[in-house]
């Protein structure tokens, strides 16, 4: 009998407006979303490429001497990647340089980008069309699947053989996801082709598995909309009252509440302001000048003069006072990042009340954008930072004229030679390389909120099958 | 007769359950709303005026004048919780240097890059957004739904014109909808007296009013979408489901779609190419400046000072080194101005590239009644790029002042004040002390006497007077309703064209609309 209403449900669906306007909406908007995807693809890949090669080109260049090596201050630009298809996670406004030598690194930087007089556009990708147009098409499909049937009268008809409540709940359910999936696989298959059938895209298996994994969670978001459309469906007696009602939810839900998360991370996290961080690095540099003045790194420390035969310079004190400095000028740049990068957080874990904020969430987890990307890249540069270091330290330790201290005052390296100032081979240093999370990582940490949309699904479930179940038909 | 069913309507209007939704929403949206947003205003004011008074101390301290530059600070704008604009995304600051014209830039220092993964929110998200959907909702079924019921013959049937009934329906809907948003504006007034820091003044009161306006036209314009889907269409279903995916493509496609296009069709110069010029021009500069360095003699000795704006100055000259800074900031600081306006020549030109792009994504936008409304809000409320430029134009204004001021105080920067304060005999004392350090017999002697040195270096310090920058150029910036008016009129004239159109569309539709039902 189900499958009797799931069929009645779908070819209902089919004849009416609401539904080719859907299917011309959708197939347009993921045509559309495919086609600027190819054309900005390609140019944001050439863009990176140019850059990294630039860097790489400096980079050999100063392999000529191996202490220049160690100061040579890279620029790394985060990869472009193919499943900003899927989720762009606003990528395009994001930190997407970062700079950085062996010893420091600075806080990432928005290098030429977008138009800053331009007000903030999202891009049209999957997420951001399955969000917001397809959860209100959802909306629109399932607001009278029940109270509508009653006005019509043939709900009670049709309760009035021996069908269960919970079969025409089941039925009404999956005709209504089956008649939402027609245009989102069409769309999706349309917007895919058109990217596979550019030459220059090619999606590996992971990717694959990526897609695959987000085209599931948005039948889970979607189905957040639909149940959430039974259940006020079934809480109302007038469809036009239940559109009314499922409408400022939707607004609420899909527009409102992910506009507060920016209030809300300016509210509830203070970070300190440029001022404050550079009376933190002052401090922090007195500090250390003072434990020089005391003795700490022992004689000597704080002095410097270019000839090594001098009374007053005492290399590995030196090298151990600028080391100190770096080390804490070091940490205060983590721990800012670490702050800046925790206060964005902070609005998007308030917000998770709505699932449109989860659904994102989860898709630039998966896809490997957005702030993930950000804080993976970053974590990449530093343990490349430490391998370069540690392959500067070894081939220092070959050169018998140099001191062996490795620091980050470039002066005494050059003068007292505390790094060696022999050439090495380029091929063998080692070069920065971005790698994407495997499906696994990227699952373990979207997690959280694959599991909030079960609990959405569930609840909303729960709650339209108990309403549907004590709803008057007459 | 057209009041009458305007009044019949409106008392339907008022029972109806969306109405009574609605305008809950609407009210509880601005109480929850306005309070947020006014009291992350205040946070923002309290940081601005900590920032000029930091100015101001600054100001107080400079020794000379070479050290004279102040921070422009551009004041949170009270209007911004009604429409943000670009009001966080532009810098919030300007510096004054003679050798750097401030120019417009995105805001960078001190802000987190991270939180652009958020969208704007202010008021008129509210009004653009819920408004504008229930205006579509109380005017889905005004001509369809009376078909269906079978009221619409019945009041045709008599001796009222079809227009007489279309007039009291669009009247009807208008004051349906004028309560929703006369209680959210009158609820947001009430929220700023909670807020006692937050003072505003009479033309913002003016602004606001026209904001309301602006709102209400608005409101006309997607009410009379809705109205001419009901007089296309027999079903009021149809008719709401053809009105919401017109609202869906206005809020959604259109706003994101012209920015894609607008990135299309005028694609910008590579930021490398202005870092580039800019090279270019430092390179140019530079070069004059070594031949400059060429024609005075160096091999001076000094001893600096922190001074104001985190920038030195010399404590203590040698002669040689007076003569060095005289001869060298007379000849290089003229230098230095002149390529100051080339820098903002190519800064300009690049800016320019932007400019174009941002009014093509506003024309192509400007297809959606909905992004015609953020316009006049934005413009109103005084966040628009217009008003950033205007700010601009007025720093650039105040350097100039600044400039000239210097140059005529330092009879163009050939006075030893520009640079040091110091006096003749001052390098000798200075010398006698250090050396004394310097041939010290032990590290407690040399210790000693270094403290002395310091103290000696202290009390110099102090002695020497800040600047009387009495009669210093005062920045003024007084932003005209005029000029903020003037820039909405043209997208107010086209909302105002736009609902015209939709109700004389309805107009025709309903002239020619089949009354039966069944």
């Amino acid at each position: 009998m189900i499958w009797h209403i799931i069929r009645k449900e779908i070819l209902e669906n089919f004849l009416s407006l609401r539904f080719i306007l859907s299917l011309l909406l959708i197939i347009s908007l993921f045509a559309a979303s495919g086609f600027v995807f190819v054309d900005e693809y390609n140019q944001q890949l050439q863009d990176y490429w140019k850059k990294t090669n630039m860097n790489l080109s400096g980079l050999s260049e100063q392999s000529s001497q191996l202490y220049e090596l160690a100061f040579y201050k890279q620029r790394i630009f985060r990869k472009p990647i193919t499943l900003t298809l899927c989720a762009e996670g606003f990528e395009k406004s994001l930190p997407n340089c970062f700079m950085f030598n062996v010893f420091t690194a600075d806080l990432p930087e928005i290098k030429g980008q977008s138009n800053f007089t331009v007000p903030h556009f999202s891009d049209i990708d999957w997420v951001f069309v399955i969000s917001l147009v397809l959860s209100f098409v959802a909306l629109v499909f399932a607001y009278d699947s029940i109270c509508g049937e009653k006005e019509a009268g043939t709900l009670r008809l049709m309760l009035a053989g021996a069908i269960p409540r919970h079969k025409v709940l089941f039925g009404k359910y999956f005709g209504t996801m089956v008649t939402l999936g027609i245009p989102l696989l069409i769309g999706l298959l349309v917007n895919l082709i058109i990217v596979v059938s550019s030459e220059d895209i090619v999606f590996d298996g992971n990717v694959w598995l990526k897609i695959f994994t987000i085209i599931l969670l948005s039948f889970l978001y979607l189905s957040i909309f639909v149940l959430l459309g039974l259940f006020i469906s079934s809480r109302t007696a007038h469809s036009a009252n239940c559109m009314v009602i499922l409408l400022l939810l939707w607004v609420g839900l899909a527009i409102l509440i992910p506009s507060f998360g920016r209030i809300i991370s300016d509210a509830s996290y203070d970070i300190p302001t440029q001022a404050e961080l550079r009376r933190t690095r002052a401090e922090a540099d007195g500090q250390i000048s003072q434990n020089a003045l005391n003795g700490k790194y022992g004689p000597y420390a704080s002095s410097f003069n270019p000839d090594l035969n001098s009374p007053h310079v005492n290399p590995p004190a030196r090298a151990r006072y600028d080391n100190a400095l770096a080390d804490a000028q070091n940490r205060i740049t983590e721990e800012h990042h670490n702050q800046m990068l925790a206060q964005a957080s902070v609005g998007r874990n308030f917000t998770c009340i709505s699932p449109a904020v989860i659904y994102q969430r989860a898709g630039e987890t998966i896809a490997g954008t957005g702030l993930n990307h950000c804080v993976n890249l970053y974590r990449q540069i530093r343990q490349y930072q430490a391998d370069l270091k540690e392959y500067i330290r070894s081939k220092d330790s070959e050169d018998p004229e140099s001191l062996h201290l490795l620091s980050p005052f470039k002066y005494a390296v050059r003068s007292w030679k505390t790094i060696s100032h022999k050439a090495v081979d380029f091929d063998n240093v080692p070069k920065f390389q971005e790698r994407d999370l495997a499906l696994g990582e990227s699952l373990k940490l979207a997690i959280w909120d694959i599991g909030l949309l079960v609990l959405f699904n569930i609840v909303f479930f729960a709650a339209s099958f108990v309403s549907f179940l004590r709803y008057d038909v007459r | 007769m057209v009041w009458k069913i305007a009044k019949k309507e409106f008392l339907l209007n008022l029972m109806t359950f969306k109405f009574a939704v609605g305008t809950i929403v609407c009210v509880v949206l601005t109480v929850v709303f306005m309070p947020v947003l006014v009291s992350d205003y205040q946070e923002r004011l309290k940081q601005y005026n900590d920032a000029v008074a930091a100015n101001e101390a600054e100001l107080r301290k400079v020794k000379v004048y070479k050290n004279i530059t102040p921070t422009i600070y551009r004041c949170p704008n009270v209007l911004s919780v009604f429409s943000e604009g670009l009001e966080k995304r532009l810098g919030y600051s300007a510096k004054i240097e003679l050798d750097n014209v401030p120019e417009l830039s995105a805001v960078s220092t001190g802000l987190n890059p991270y939180l652009s993964i958020y969208p704007i929110l202010d008021v008129s998200l509210v009004f653009k957004i819920v408004m504008s959907v229930l205006a579509l909702l109380v005017a889905y079924d005004i001509i369809a739904g009376e078909r269906e019921r079978g009221t619409l013959k019945l009041v045709l049937s008599g001796t009222v014109a079809r227009y007489q009934v279309l007039a009291g329906k669009f009247l009807a809907g208008m004051v349906t909808l004028v309560i929703p948003l006369t209680m959210a504006f009158i609820v947001g007034m009430l929220i700023f007296e909670f807020f006692p820091l937050v003072d505003l003044a009479g033309s913002d009161w003016v602004r606001i009013g026209l904001m309301y306006l602006a709102s209400l036209i608005f409101l006309s314009a997607m009410y009379n979408v809705g109205l001419l889907f009901s007089c296309l269409v027999k079903r009021s279903p149809i008719s709401l489901v053809l009105g919401l995916f017109v609202w869906v493509v206005c809020v959604i496609v259109i706003p994101n779609g012209s920015g894609y296009l607008a990135r299309k069709i005028q694609s910008l110069e590579p930021e490398e190419k202005l870092e580039s010029e800019l090279k270019l021009v430092a390179e140019n500069r530079d070069r004059e400046l070594k031949e400059i360095n060429k024609k005075i003699p160096p091999g001076w000795s000094s001893s600096d000072a922190g001074g104001a704006f985190n920038r030195t100055y010399y404590l203590i000259l040698d002669k040689r080194g007076l003569e060095y800074w005289k001869k060298s900031s007379v000849l290089k600081e003229p230098v230095r101005i002149k390529y100051a306006d080339k820098f903002l020549e190519v800064k300009q030109k690049h800016l320019r590239n932007l400019f174009k792009q941002k009014y093509l994504a506003n024309n192509f936008s400007r297809t959606s009644p909905i992004s015609l409304f953020e316009n006049i809000m934005s413009a109103l409320a005084g966040t628009d790029l217009a008003r950033a430029q205007y700010f601009m134009d007025r720093v650039r204004m105040h350097r100039r002042n600044v400039v000239e001021y210097v140059r005529s105080k330092t009879a163009d920067f050939s006075s030893l004040s520009y640079f040091t304060r110091c006096k003749e005999g001052d390098w000798e004392e200075h010398n006698k002390t250090l050396e004394a350090a310097m041939g010290a017999a032990n590290e407690a002697e040399r210790k000693r006497v270094l403290d002395a040195f310091l103290k000696w270096r202290d009390k110099k310090i102090a002695e020497t007077a800040a600047l009387n920058l009495q009669d210093f150029p005062q920045f003024i910036y007084q932003p005209s309703l005029a000029r903020s008016f003037s820039r909405a009129i043209p997208d107010l004239a086209l909302l105002t064209f736009v609902s015209f159109l939709f109700f004389v569309l309805s107009f025709v539709a309903f002239m020619r609309y089949d009354v039966r039902s069944g």
